[in-house]
């Protein structure tokens, strides 16, 4: 039994490795994928959005506001145009997302308790920068409000202690957890480099029906009375090895050359990741047995497979969506994988949070190769 | 072009002929758009599940507290009181932020003693976290100038005296393009851009393999047709195809999804003309490369996440080290994808697309060359040893 189950597994992985496509792909992937995406998050966190300030007023009081935005970590003077209209083509042209404008008189205005306004434009466009970029603002404009009130106050004859407690009643302290140094590279590089890997897996779960039923040779197979159960249970143990084998490096990529944070332990991490893959081969599985060919197969497999990471609620996330959304996606196993994926590296929140993670990898991988059975039974009859 | 119409007319039977690749053509893009505007519908994210752990239960803390309250972006959950709950809601993710108030909170705020209101929120996604920053902080800001009217009114100060104070420096945030922080119309119409990308690349890049996959390719190379002719009878179903797909998908995320899609018409049938040449050019010179359709297929389905994330739409070209920007600008989706966004959303005209058409009509130039030049030699398959889906052929159930 084990002999024979050892020799089908040694056929499987042969003919994956003749497939030369197909061998590269799950070869080199998935490393791609993250060695690339690394790579374009090497800057790791948002700072240094590109900014103009327009001073017109050359003050004292514009040149404390300057010196705020230059003290801001997340924004970066690019710029110091003239007027508001060569702010406005510098915005246009997408070379600065932030302009500031100080206005003329701005610190005669301060000083006599008028009315000064300082407009703060921001590109909306990219979400990645205006997010960002809206904090520092905000931060900012509450640090001028303050700085301007006290000195009008004392103007107006109110003692400094008095000015100040004015505006320094309550601090707030802002603490992000789980990734406190708000880390877009901590967050994407794995994640996208595991949705490349779940596609390379597709392409070679979708071989796994096709692959013999589509070529002559399943006659001999079947002819040698070779237990259908036993043929495709080795070949899916063989594939799903292979995906865990091709998992590895980029796990090692990523948590020991890159140092990514990992909340959780190693083992528990591959566990999961085996869990995930056994599902999404039975997925793959489930489209080769549907198909009348192997393009065919793989197409059924990559149009499940494309979308799932967006579907996951890894980054939108689910809690936004609507619910028949919310409810439909939970029917994919990448919706278990990419969520359960966060929860345990960012958060580790234990066992018996995780568990249902894992229950639902499997009832989905028990029902995908159930299906499948059924089909090919069907068909062969 | 009698000749050119009537390769044309046999590959237009080819993908009617073919239900699931007429399915992936026609029918998979709408979907696709119909789908991701369903996830996106929200455009905003609201109700964010909050937790406050007032440690102090005074007036002041409950002030603290009716200000988050009465914010619309959070939503106060009852159910946890204390830090460790907090940190357990966090954990699970049943909340998403907290606001922890400590003991003796008002006692030491009356008496200056330095005391501070702890604000967490979760990072380990950063749509959370940075969007979560912003509410938070505008929620602080408001309280911040609310207490300091009230401490003014203490002062003695008259209502026109205090808001002459508040308003000695007025900032005025302008978003522009974006002013709702939509996430739709910020991600949208590129996620569209690489659905067309996508679906017709995987169309048209089967146009030669299916011909070698039965053996019927011979007869279009052995013919007595110029190469041009091949390609472009060829190609010409498909781009068709993609550019109705291109005009149906913008109207349906203009329409039914309400993605901000305004602009020159001129401009974005320009660039819909373009992005097709370059990409069922690109998809021919693939398929007359390609071995069969199973390989084609395979690595086709792949190019999506790479060129997505490096193209700079989401995660800024400044912020991209400059050997990945340099082939990710050899590249129509980032073009093509930052050209629709200053068209549709920023609503901005020629000039400021003029690199973007440039490049795209390089490319253009470029792939056309590359797929009018196409072999017009058959190798034979390899011989010797089993070769499994690098042939001609691959796996298929026979008649």
């Amino acid at each position: 039994m084990i002999t024979q189950c050892l020799s089908i597994m040694r056929r499987e992985i042969f003919y994956l490795w003749r497939d030369k496509g197909l061998r590269w792909i799950l070869i080199a992937g998935p490393l791609l994928g993250i060695l690339l995406f690394y790579s374009t998050y090497s800057r790791q966190v948002l700072k240094d959005i590109p900014t103009a300030v327009v001073d017109l007023d050359r003050s004292g009081s514009s040149r404390e506001i300057i010196a705020q935005i230059k003290n801001s970590e997340d924004l970066e003077i690019v710029a110091r145009p003239g007027n508001f209209d060569q702010l406005e083509e510098l915005i246009k042209q997408g070379k600065i997302v932030v302009g500031v404008v100080i206005p003329e008189n701005f610190a005669e205005n301060v000083l006599l308790g008028r009315q000064a306004r300082v407009e703060m434009i921001l590109d909306g466009s990219n979400m990645v920068y205006a997010t960002g970029a809206t904090g520092a603002l905000l931060k900012i404009t509450r640090a001028a409000g303050a700085r301007a009130g006290i000195k009008t106050l004392v103007a107006r004859g109110v003692q400094p202690d008095q000015a100040r407690n004015a505006y320094q009643a309550i601090v707030f302290r802002e603490e992000p957890w789980f990734n406190p140094t708000l880390n877009y590279a901590f967050f994407l590089v794995v994640a996208l480099a595991l949705n490349v890997w779940q596609q390379c897996c597709t392409l070679a779960a979708c071989m796994n029906i096709i692959g013999e039923t589509g070529l002559n040779s399943w006659r001999q197979v079947k002819a040698a009375g070779i237990s259908r159960f036993k043929l495709f249970f080795c070949k899916s143990l063989a594939h799903i090895a292979l995906f865990m084998l091709t998992v590895l490096p980029v796990y090692v990529l990523a948590y020991a050359v890159f140092n990514f944070p990992l909340h959780c332990s190693f083992a528990v991490l591959l566990l999961f990741t085996l869990a995930f893959a056994v599902a999404l081969h039975g997925v793959g599985t489930l489209a080769s047995s549907i198909s009348r060919n192997a393009v065919d197969a793989t197409r059924f497999g990559m149009i499940i497979a494309l979308p799932a990471f967006i579907l996951s609620g890894y980054t939108w996330p689910l809690e936004a969506m609507p619910q028949f959304i919310r409810h439909a996606v939970k029917i994919l196993p990448q919706t278990w994988f990419f969520q359960g994926f966060n929860f345990l590296t960012f958060k580790n929140p234990g066992w018996g949070f995780m568990s249902d993670y894992f229950l639902a990898l499997l009832i989905i991988a028990v029902a995908c190769y159930g299906t499948a059975a059924l089909i090919f039974k069907v068909k062969e009859m | 072009m009698r000749q050119v119409l009537n390769i044309a007319y046999y590959e237009s039977l080819h993908v009617f002929k073919d239900k699931i690749i007429l399915l992936l053509i026609l029918l998979v893009p709408a979907l696709y758009t119909l789908l991701f505007g369903a996830v996106y519908f929200s455009a905003v994210l609201t109700d964010i599940p909050l937790a406050v752990v007032d440690l102090d239960r005074s007036g002041l803390s409950r002030e603290v507290v009716a200000a988050f309250k009465n914010s619309p972006k959070f939503k106060v959950t009852g159910e946890i009181s204390t830090y460790e709950g907090l940190q357990e809601g966090m954990k699970t993710g049943a909340v998403r932020a907290g606001v922890v108030i400590p003991e003796n909170f008002e006692k030491k705020a009356l008496l200056r003693r330095g005391t501070e209101v702890l604000t967490v929120y979760d990072a380990s996604n950063l749509i959370w976290g940075y969007n979560t920053r912003k509410y938070a902080l505008e929620v602080i800001n408001h309280f911040s100038t609310g207490r300091t009217a009230a401490y003014l009114a203490g002062l003695g100060m008259t209502e026109r005296e205090i808001k002459g104070v508040l308003d000695t420096v007025s900032c005025n945030l302008d978003v522009w393009y974006n002013p709702t922080y939509s996430y739709t119309t910020y991600l949208f119409l590129g996620l569209v851009m690489m659905i067309i990308h996508q679906i017709c690349l995987l169309g048209v890049s089967l146009t030669v393999t299916r011909e070698k996959d039965r053996n019927s390719w011979m007869q279009y190379i052995g013919a007595a047709l110029p190469r041009w002719k091949i390609f472009l009878g060829k190609c010409l179903p498909y781009l068709v195809i993609n550019f109705f797909n291109y005009v149906l998908l913008l109207w349906l995320s203009a329409r039914l999804i309400n993605v901000k899609a305004g602009g020159s018409m001129g401009l974005i049938v320009l660039l819909g003309l373009l992005y097709g040449v370059i990409i069922t050019s690109a998809g021919f010179y693939f398929s007359a490369r390609a071995p069969n359709s199973l390989q084609v297929t395979r690595y086709v389905m792949l190019l999506s996440v790479p060129l997505f994330i490096i193209s700079g739409y989401t995660w800024p070209m400044t912020h991209i080290p400059g050997f990945v920007e340099g082939p990710a600008r050899l590249l129509p989706y980032t073009w093509m994808a930052e050209a629709i966004r200053t068209v549709t959303v920023k609503n901005l005209g020629f000039g400021y697309v003029r690199g973007a058409i440039l490049a795209l009509s390089a490319l253009s130039v470029l792939s056309v060359l590359l797929a009018v030049n196409f072999d017009r030699r058959r190798k034979p398959p390899r011989a010797g040893g089993p070769v499994i889906n690098s042939g001609s052929g691959y796996p298929q159930e026979g008649p």
